[in-house]
């Protein structure tokens, strides 16, 4: 057990440093440093400018030595123009060149400067993940316990109009993206001229000219209500929903069709005693190892949705240092994925050991 | 020396304007930009056409904040700034030597006074007395040589201020001229420049041109260490998230107290159709512009709104490195197939009055009325045939957002009626910005600048920076290069007659409006006027 995890770890050392290495190659290509050069320098300047932006700045020379600082294996960069005023990477302008380390890589506990957020990467990555966090708890929280009642309630008794009216919704769900739902629910519920909301204001439901929910889920970061976030997590939380609720239908259908759940009715165990006792923690298998793929797709999920709803978290975040090239950022934010990913299989692995004790770990 | 007297002389063509603004022949907003150019105060200016200065609004209630839905950019080194919304963060604490309003006027802060000789080749500055940095130094003429100096360096990568002041660069080292810039006391600047030019003015007016203090690094964030004249300290500035300032603590600042406690500006993301709903949930008390079909929408909503006729612009340009658009009767035949009146109402709602493909429009003092251009779409078709293009298939690229999209749109439409093959390419701003000056066929936003002759020769002369047309036309640049040293804008305006004309005749540019600015704000402010280049006077501010 101990030697397994420890081997996940180190695939997942592996992992992350061929990935980063990736996005550090992409993102070192010359139209995107190109890029970075005119969202930090200026909009308009000329190409020779842009060139020297580049070679002053540190992203000029070997890929490798580059990638080298960002590890913190090779000494970050200095320059100092000809007033003797100095800049570097393991300095902001204004502090004392010869009081900074020579190296200031990841070894060194330094995720680098975020050119977008102008603050170390570590500090605001920390508070979007957590941002992200919160609406990823919300949706779990929300999601696993919908989705598994409605599967093991369509999967009781195939075929029945129950499993046939849950199935329809489950599939209708999970067919319809997040960038669709979303917009739907933004005109339905979000919106004072349309929707539900005044048709609620007509009633004296809710006062005029406003609305249910807020489609705006940037006053979340401070304070969540129930006004402004529901949207977002119902527009994650639907998809998963309809998508668990699938697995958890086929996989109760057939534990239901086993000998030993026919033996224990033919006994004259009651039917809600054979599916809570009986079916239910065999049934439970397949869905939880879906739940745990949930995670990485939630990651997707929250690019889609704090965009669309101007959540500023983990997904926000990506979009912004996908647009402006930070290099830093985006190198950060994979090994965030990586993480992520590799994490929640490998909590999935070993709980399949508890689940079900025919499957060893080696 | 002797026509460079500091006193309070009248610049002698004050008095010619303020007769031709009697006669007719000046508008009032013209009078003011060009007698508060040459030094004349603004009150006096008033004076002289005998208005009564704007009275100054009743003592301002203090106390209170405001909530601004407004794009967050992280602040840079101001000189850099590319976007107003950056500079009106720091706005909060660095001010500007003078300040361009929304009536067309410039109004000294830093400076108390300026005086301009005969041909613009002189100005003498005074320091305002009695201004102290939020940390207690002394503000000095000293502090406005070291700005000269940081603005007119050249070296420095993406410096927006470099090529505003040529008269002061020594072209060798790119950097300020020996005795361009001279402290004659503690309280004034002597500017020696080698030709004349009348944009000195409107130049450290710009939003680039904040001054800062003498600790201030080059390239620094001036958030983290906020050392300004102004009212107000940064206590915040989360990049895509928001900024707060707040009043400057243990700081007297010159111009009094600014009413607002606290100004918070907030990023919701650039979506117009989300203002609506955050106006409605009450998340924001103003926003930083209105466009398009929201106007209305907002305006039923019972808000306030601020309009103010700008010569903000947008050019649809043909680039001469393209080998589709080398040929200047082509360049023609596709300009006069534009009708600018179907594309202001398709792509602005008719918010706007329409232009005349020479970047000029009747805001700036010398507007020349040019012979209407001749619309003629059957033209095109036949000009393509000509040049062999007649099957090619042509594109025409914007930026995806609303209405430079929708005008972009509309321009395409109208060429394609006319029998032309073009598709319309849209792209994000992230990417659209990095090769805007090379795009074959695309539109660009321009800013209002307070004259004509600014645009122009940023855009047009085969030196400027901005030049996205590579138009090179030696005559053109000649024409400007005079222009530039005439102050009397009747003069100036022969000149920008043959130079419209060029423009014109050159075909690069479809330039079909210029916009009217909106905002909204909420009732129980006051003071949020638009301003033709989106500045905010913070100071101005103030719950009603």
């Amino acid at each position: 057990m101990g030697l397994f995890v420890l081997r996940r770890l180190g695939v997942m050392l592996l992992t992350a440093i061929a990935l980063t290495f990736v996005v550090f190659y992409l993102t070192n290509l010359p139209p995107n440093l190109e890029k970075l050069a005119r969202t930090e320098g200026s909009v308009r300047m000329t190409d020779e400018a842009v060139q020297d932006w580049i070679v002053k700045n540190g992203h000029s020379g070997s890929i490798f030595l580059r990638y080298g600082q960002w590890l913190g294996v090779v000494p970050g960069w200095t320059y100092t123009d000809e007033k003797g005023q100095s800049r570097g990477r393991c300095f902001q302008i204004g502090q004392d060149p010869a009081l900074a380390p020579r190296y200031c890589g990841l070894l060194q506990g330094n995720w680098g400067y975020s050119t977008f957020f102008k603050a170390p990467v570590a500090g605001s990555l920390g508070a979007k993940l957590a941002a992200t966090g919160w609406l990823m708890l919300a949706v779990m929280l929300v999601m696993v316990p919908t989705s598994l009642l409605l599967g093991v309630l369509s999967g009781m008794r195939e075929g029945s109009v129950t499993d046939r009216t849950l199935s329809t919704f489950s599939i209708a769900t999970t067919a319809t993206p997040e960038y669709v739902s979303g917009v739907i629910l933004v005109a339905l519920f979000a919106t004072a001229s349309t929707g539900i909301s005044p048709l609620l204001a007509s009633y004296g439901l809710i006062e005029p000219n406003k609305t249910l929910f807020l489609a705006s889920a940037t006053s979340a970061m401070d304070k969540i209500t129930f006004w402004n976030f529901t949207l977002p997590v119902m527009t994650i939380a639907l998809y998963g929903i309809g998508y668990i609720a699938r697995m958890t239908r086929a996989s109760m259908t057939e534990v239901m069709t086993q000998q030993y759940i026919r033996t224990a009715r033919l006994k004259g165990v009651p039917f809600r005693s054979v599916v809570m006792k009986h079916a239910l923690r065999n049934a439970l298998i397949a869905p939880f190892t879906v739940i745990m793929l949930q995670f990485p797709w939630l990651l997707n999920g929250v690019v889609i949705v704090e965009s669309l709803f101007n959540y500023k978290g983990f997904g926000w975040t990506l979009v912004q240092a996908a647009s402006n090239n930070d290099i830093p950022l985006l190198l950060a934010c994979s090994v965030v994925a990586v993480i992520v990913v590799l994490m929640t299989q490998l909590i999935s692995d070993i709980g399949y050991v508890f689940l079900n004790p025919r499957i060893r770990l080696a | 020396m002797k026509d460079l007297k500091t006193g309070a002389k009248l610049h002698p063509a004050a008095q010619m304007y303020a007769t031709e603004h009697a006669d007719g022949k000046l508008s009032r907003r013209e009078f003011l930009t060009r007698t508060t150019a040459l030094g004349v105060s603004a009150a006096a200016a008033y004076g002289l056409i005998g208005l009564p200065a704007p009275a100054q609004a009743q003592e301002a209630k203090v106390g209170g904040k405001i909530r601004v839905a407004m794009e967050v950019k992280g602040t840079k080194d101001p000189r850099l700034a590319d976007w107003p919304q950056i500079a009106n963060i720091y706005r909060g604490w660095l001010e500007y030597l003078i300040q361009y309003n929304n009536d067309g006027s410039f109004e000294g802060r830093l400076l108390e006074s300026w005086e301009a000789n005969e041909d613009a080749t002189q100005y003498i500055l005074k320091v305002r007395p009695g201004i102290t940095w939020n940390n207690g130094d002394p503000f000095t003429a000293d502090d406005v040589v070291r700005n000269f100096a940081r603005w007119t360096d050249g070296n420095v990568e993406g410096n927006a201020m470099a090529s505003r002041f040529p008269g002061l660069v020594d072209p060798e080292t790119k950097t300020l001229r020996d005795g361009a810039v001279v402290k004659v006391d503690d309280m004034t600047v002597q500017l020696n420049l080698t030709a004349s030019d009348i944009a000195v003015v409107p130049n450290l007016a710009d939003y680039p041109a904040a001054v800062v203090h003498s600790s201030f690094q080059d390239g620094q964030d001036p958030s983290t260490n906020p050392i300004g004249t102004g009212p107000y300290v940064p206590q915040e500035v989360s990049v895509g998230q928001r900024a707060i300032l707040v009043r400057a603590p243990n700081h007297t600042w010159w111009g009094g107290t600014a009413p607002l406690d606290e100004i918070h500006y907030i990023d919701f993301g650039t979506d117009p159709a989300a203002m609506v709903a955050l106006f409605s949930s009450d998340e924001v008390d103003a926003n930083y512009e209105s466009v398009g079909e929201f106007i209305d929408i907002l305006d039923g909503m019972g808000l306030v709104k601020e309009e103010l006729v700008t010569a903000s612009t947008i050019v649809v340009r043909m680039n001469s490195t393209s080998d589709l658009y080398k040929d200047r009767a082509v360049r023609s035949a596709i300009q006069l197939a534009v009708d600018p009146k179907v594309v202001l109402e398709l792509g602005y709602n008719n918010l706007g009055a329409t232009g005349e493909n020479h970047h000029m429009f009747p805001i700036h003092p010398e507007y020349p009325e040019l012979p209407k251009q001749v619309i003629n779409p059957a033209g095109l078709m036949p000009a393509l045939e000509a040049a062999g293009l007649k099957d090619v298939e042509f594109e025409v690229i914007s930026l995806d957002d609303g209405w430079e999209a929708a005008t972009t749109a509309a321009v395409q439409a109208q060429l394609k009626d006319a029998g032309m093959k073009i598709k319309h390419t849209v792209m994000p701003g992230s990417t659209f910005w990095n090769d805007w000056q090379k795009y074959p066929f695309s539109s660009t936003t321009w800013n209002h600048r307070p004259l004509a002759v600014q645009n122009m020769s940023l855009a047009y002369t085969s030196t400027g920076s901005w030049n996205e047309t590579g138009m090179a036309n030696p005559e053109f640049d000649a024409l400007m290069a005079q222009a530039l040293a005439i102050a009397d804008a009747d003069k100036r305006r022969e000149l920008a007659a043959k130079m419209g004309t060029i423009l014109q005749e050159e075909g690069y540019i479809i330039n079909p409006f210029s916009r009217s600015l909106y905002s909204h704000h909420k009732e129980g402010f006051a003071g949020l006027e638009h301003h033709p280049s989106f500045e905010h006077h913070h100071y101005k501010w103030s719950m009603a």
